[in-house]
């Protein structure tokens, strides 16, 4: 995952790269996902996530496309 | 012990030193023999709770924390650390629950960006992500569906 100026500017990149674009979100919106996704990465009791569970992580940032489900 | 134990050696290893722990650095800590070690990273590595080095015993990437530098540092808790991309360098701080000063690259542009993590919230130069629009210009682009994540971990 990169970090752009703009939307524009990941157009560029996709393009010189020959890709579709992806999904993209504020820094902000990133943020609230890592704080969710990382908060307890370093416990002890952390042994990954059910698929269920990574769901739930995205749903609470409001990602709930198909872009963010697993087996698309 | 168990290789649950191993995991949480080796993400405590990362915050403290700022590098992943070679398989000696581990069986030294467990007192177990290196080729335990091994084994116990492979499966570890198989279970997606870090990633080795194709065809190796070196850990490159703990997520957040990278083994390499990358064009993510973030400095925290007086150490710099390297994230593997622009979501991890925001992991690191959201890991270790402590404030941060990242210093990135636009991809692309190639100009370099400051950011700050301060009392749980991000700002540049002063002004905070907020759902009023502030830093909204600002992107992570993720290339790749969650699906795909694990294909090709080092393009995602």
């Amino acid at each position: 995952m990169l970090l752009f100026r703009s939307e524009e500017w990941i157009d560029k990149w996709c393009k010189r790269n020959n890709l579709a674009r992806g999904e993209m979100l504020t820094i902000g919106r990133v943020w609230e996902l890592s704080k969710l996704w990382y908060g307890n990465r370093m416990s002890v009791e952390f042994h990954g996530r059910s698929s269920e569970q990574v769901a739930e992580v995205f749903r609470q940032v409001g990602l709930q496309s198909c872009f963010w489900l697993m087996g698309t | 012990m168990d290789i649950w134990d191993v995991r949480a050696f080796v993400y405590r290893y990362f915050a403290d030193t700022t590098r992943a722990p070679s398989t000696e650095d581990t069986a030294r800590h467990f007192n177990i023999s290196k080729e335990e070690a091994g084994k116990i990273y492979t499966e570890l590595n198989h279970r997606h709770a870090f990633f080795l080095e194709p065809e190796t015993l070196t850990i490159r990437m703990a997520n957040p924390f990278s083994a390499i530098p990358t064009d993510f540092k973030v400095h925290a808790n007086g150490k710099t650390y390297f994230a593997n991309c622009a979501w991890d360098m925001l992991g690191i701080p959201a890991a270790l629950h402590c404030d941060a000063t990242i210093d990135a690259v636009f991809t692309e542009s190639n100009g370099p960006v400051q950011l700050e993590i301060r009392d749980g919230q991000i700002a540049q130069g002063g002004v905070l992500a907020a759902e009023d629009g502030g830093l909204s210009d600002m992107l992570v682009h993720f290339p790749l569906p969650f699906s795909r994540w694990y294909d090709d971990l080092v393009f995602t």
